[in-house]
């Protein structure tokens, strides 16, 4: 095989150069003549009838509408829905017809200026006749959605067992916390097509949902993802775009709906609450011989993705140990809070930080060194998912532990570090496991389509839709798109989704599927090009393939020992035969594999404040190849903080009314440059089949398993059993006087 | 009010409300849109600019406060087209990922070079302590400071 060029190396991103000036325009940078600015009214009671009065807020200088529940189609849709294929119950509108949570959008106030648009808020006067809210998971009655999952017997199992370990733990709501806040940009372009400027992951989602709501053909709805100020999650639903539209349409102005810090914690998603409670049965040997685990799923107040959110949690379950015995049964339910929506690990996070922690809590009992227990009771390379569910891939798991454990001096850490305690503090060391996926075979449609095309000067233009969320994944496409197609890598570009001008593709930015589908896909068109370039050049020469070989943007022909560049066989070519040199390239992903990782932390945790400090953190990921192993670092690095966010101090503080407590970043605590540690990455890259290059997803899996493998490090350093997160110093502090 | 500023190298005198926010005079009236905003309130960084030397977050400054003093927002840290060591190295060694905080991150680890030119890795974090950053977990951050002062940046003033 031909040695890599780009593939395997750290190329530097093209866009960071704009980003580095301040030369790039995300979409709250953009001005247009006549645009108007747009901003939600968030309903300010957890569950109450409304009445709004606008009459005072009309009169603001420079309002042009405040649109009500009254004012927009009486269409309910469910934002989540993603593709045309998938239904969810519809329960939301434009805008809402009551306050169902704190943060829900009942009315928009459109007007020329952020000024005026403020003003008018502050005047508009909102009686709310207020019924008793449903808040958090032990209140929850009405259910969203339910499902079990089974494999085998597990009853059979707890019976034959000599131990059954029980843990019933916590998981809070999540601020995605994208440095960008929410906006979007709608307006009727020069051909009289709806046209939305959107920092999205799925812009076809927003095209349906629009066209939808306003009964216009898909066909005139244009929405373009711009760059994006970060996502994770929160600006995968679509929440302002369909209501820019259709202020647009409404208005025939482009309007910009932009929102503050507290609007974007409150008027968004979240990563969905969970109460969790995990039983694993084992013998003396330490084998796992059945598993029940219960998930409640905190839905928040509309449906949303309650049912997506509970199976994705739920399969993820029977694809890391193996288990032949095991029932999970998925339950989510609404509250009056703010809805779940997709969140880094679409679940993962979630099922393992109480799985992962009664793992070691099982070999605790057993008493086994948790990595020895887990390296016991892992799959093994090939494994098939128990429940049908697609295969799980090349799984390099038990690797991910031997090499983590070597590099972090495991063994011998865990037998010493007690003996740096003191009496203010304590140290511990922990780890943890986790798995996710690679897009959605398997479950949903997982399609998509490249048209690459070389031009007759011999730059690339690789079209199609990618929704670059901030991880540099234009860049693996281009390193993709050069590598197989052997050309200099400046030479080619690579496009977003723009609805009506780049090709289809299923389920945009979502899912861990990009790198692993949409790569495949790209490789796949590169190599066929340049194919298709070489039998070009073959029929115009009059030669064999064996006389030629291509480098980097050339041809030779062996025999005459002259070279040719791609430009000018094109031209050639055009002239000749009439047709462009273009392939156009149909992929529908043929495997769903599992990506892995094995996170080991160290901590020194403040026995008078109950401070945690994170000291030392190594991340072991088996992603089968590293196309770009800078951004792989990136990826992980950025996943820890996440997932460190949610161990430690990240929660969305609601209180017994369901007014949110954590409105902005001062009392919403995500990880800053001091509190981080330095965050060492290793790869185990195996080939995975079908991964282009052989790889496979890392973002998400990024935040899974480091949290628990904090709460084990805790639990580790002060002999406690800690399954609520966040572990804040209060937590901390009560769990040490509940010990003495 | 009259208010006499420097931005960027280039002399400012106008007639504006002092109470109008920095950001929003700089975004708005002089189209700097590298200046980012992401809470308004003092607490994230973005809008980050230099002023008098000293890291500032410029929605929690008026333009009032600003008169006489000298402003530099990321548009202005390039010299004749010369990317600065910091710009440099936040591009080479892949500090950026979304971009949305790197505006106010590079503005603050300025002002620390200008006043510091060579912090320990500790001051170099307690400098972005008030930049957040959810993409990068600051380690390729703290690297790209790093490097920037082992290539050498410029002897800034
Ligand atoms: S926008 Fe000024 S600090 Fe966040
Ligand atoms: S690069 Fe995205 S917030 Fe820092």
């Amino acid at each position: 095989m031909k040695e890599l060029r780009y593939v395997g190396q750290r190329i530097i991103r093209e866009d960071s150069y704009d980003k580095a000036r301040g030369k790039t325009i995300y979409v709250g940078d953009m001005k247009r003549a006549n645009m108007l600015y747009a901003k939600l009214v968030l309903g300010q009671k957890a569950h109450a009838e409304i009445e709004i009065d606008k009459t005072e807020a009309m009169l603001v200088d420079g309002i042009e509408a405040i649109f009500t529940h009254e004012d927009v189609p009486k269409v309910q849709y469910n934002a989540f829905e993603w593709h045309s294929s998938i239904k969810a119950p519809r329960d939301e509108y434009l805008l809402n017809n009551k306050a169902r949570y704190v943060g829900d959008r009942i009315a928009l106030v459109v007007g020329k200026s952020k000024k005026a648009v403020e003003e008018a808020i502050a005047k508009l006067s909102i009686a709310y006749k207020e019924e008793k809210p449903v808040i958090g998971l032990d209140e929850a009655t009405s259910l969203a959605f339910s499902k079990e999952i089974s494999t085998g017997d597990y009853e059979k199992a707890f019976e034959n067992a000599d131990y059954i370990i029980k843990d019933i733990g916590t998981t809070p709501k999540i601020h995605h916390a994208a440095i960008e806040p929410h906006a979007c940009l709608a307006e009727f372009d020069d051909r009289g097509n709806l046209l939305i400027w959107a920092p999205c992951q799925v812009a076809s989602q927003i095209q349906i949902h629009v066209s939808n709501i306003l009964n216009i053909p898909l066909n005139r709805v244009r929405v373009v993802k711009t760059v994006m100020g970060g996502s994770f999650g929160g600006k995968s639903i679509p929440i302002l775009e369909p209501i820019a539209a259709f202020a647009t349409y409404r208005l025939n102005r482009p309007v910009l709906l932009y929102m503050n810090r507290t609007d974007t914690i409150l008027g968004t998603v979240t990563r969905n609450a969970t109460k969790i409670t995990v039983e694993t049965a084992v013998n003396k040997e330490g084998k796992i011989l059945g598993r029940k685990i219960e998930a409640h799923v905190d839905g928040g107040a509309y449906n949303t993705n309650a049912a997506a959110v509970t199976m994705a949690l739920g399969k993820k379950l029977f694809r890391l140990y193996d288990i032949k015995d095991q029932c999970y049964i998925g339950k989510a339910y609404y509250t009056n809070t703010i809805p779940g929506g997709a969140c880094r690990g679409y679940g993962s996070p979630q099922a393992h930080a109480i799985t992962e922690v009664n793992i070691d809590n099982v070999a605790k009992t057993l008493n086994m060194d948790p990595c020895e227990f887990r390296l016991k009771n892992l799959i093994e390379d090939g494994a098939k998912d128990p429940t049908g569910s697609t295969d799980i891939g090349n799984a390099k798991i038990k690797e991910c532990i031997i090499k983590g454990m070597e590099a972090f001096n495991w063994k011998e850490k865990r037998k010493n570090i007690r003996n740096k305690n003191t009496n203010r503090y304590s140290y511990g060391i922990g780890m943890a496991c986790g798995t996710h996926g690679n897009g959605y075979t398997g479950a949903y449609p997982d399609y998509t389509s490249v048209d690459l095309r070389l031009f007759s000067d011999g730059s690339v233009l690789v079209n199609m839709s990618i929704h670059d969320l901030g991880c540099g994944t234009l860049t693996i496409m281009q390193q993709i798109a050069a590598e197989a197609l052997d050309i200099e890598i400046e030479k080619v570009k690579v496009t977003e989704a723009d609805t009506l001008n780049t090709p289809a593709d299923s389920a945009g930015t979502q899912a861990s599927r990009v790198t692993y589908v949409c790569g495949a896909a790209v490789k796949e068109a590169g190599e066929k090009l340049r194919q298709k370039l070489i039998d070009t050049f073959c029929k115009l020469k009059g030669i064999n393939q064996d006389d030629v070989i291509t480098s980097q943007g050339y041809i030779f022909n062996k025999q005459s020992n002259q070279k040719y560049s791609y430009s000018e066989i094109v031209v050639e070519a055009e002239k000749t035969f009439q047709e462009d040199m273009s392939v156009f390239i149909k992929y529908k992903s043929p495997a769903n594999p599992a990506s892995f990782a094995a996170c080991f932390a160290e901590v020194k945790v403040d026995k008078y404040t109950g401070l945690v400090e994170v000291i030392d953190f190594l991340a072991v990921h088996d992603i089968g190849k590293s196309i770009n192993p800078m951004l792989v670092e990136g990826q992980i690095q950025g996943g820890v903080q996440f997932s460190i966010g949610m161990a430690l101090t990240e929660d969305i503080d609601i209180d017994s009314k369901g007014n949110v407590k954590s409105t902005n970043f001062s009392k919403y605590h995500i990880l800053n440059s001091t509190s981080m540690p330095k965050v060492r990455t290793m790869t185990i890259e195996a080939n995975e089949p079908y991964g282009p290059y052989g790889a496979k997803s890392v973002g998400e899996m990024a935040t899974v398993a480091p949290a628990p493998a904090i709460i084990n490090a805790i639990n580790f350093a002060l002999d406690t059993n800690i399954t609520t997160y966040p572990a804040t110093p209060e937590l901390i502090i009560n769990e040490l006087n509940k010990k003495s | 009010m009259f208010i006499n500023v420097i931005v960027n190298g280039e002399k400012i005198n106008i007639d504006i409300n002092p109470t109008k926010r920095l950001v929003d005079f700089l975004r708005d009236d002089l189209n700097l849109t590298g200046v980012k905003e992401g809470c308004s309130e003092g607490e994230c960084g973005a809008c980050t600019v230099i002023l008098d030397r000293k890291a500032v977050a410029s929605c929690s400054v008026l333009v009032g406060q600003v008169n006489g003093k000298e402003i530099i927002t990321i548009e202005g840290l390039e010299k004749d087209g010369e990317l600065d060591a910091l710009q440099r190295a936040f591009i080479e060694i892949g500090a950026i990922q979304c971009g949305f905080c790197t505006p106010g991150m590079i503005l603050s680890c300025k002002a620390l070079l200008m006043n510091n030119p060579f912090p320990t890795e500790d001051e170099i974090k307690r400098a972005i302590e008030g930049n957040l950053c959810r993409c990068t977990g600051y380690t390729k951050i703290v690297e790209a400071v790093q490097s920037a002062i082992e290539w050498g940046h410029g002897n800034d003033e």
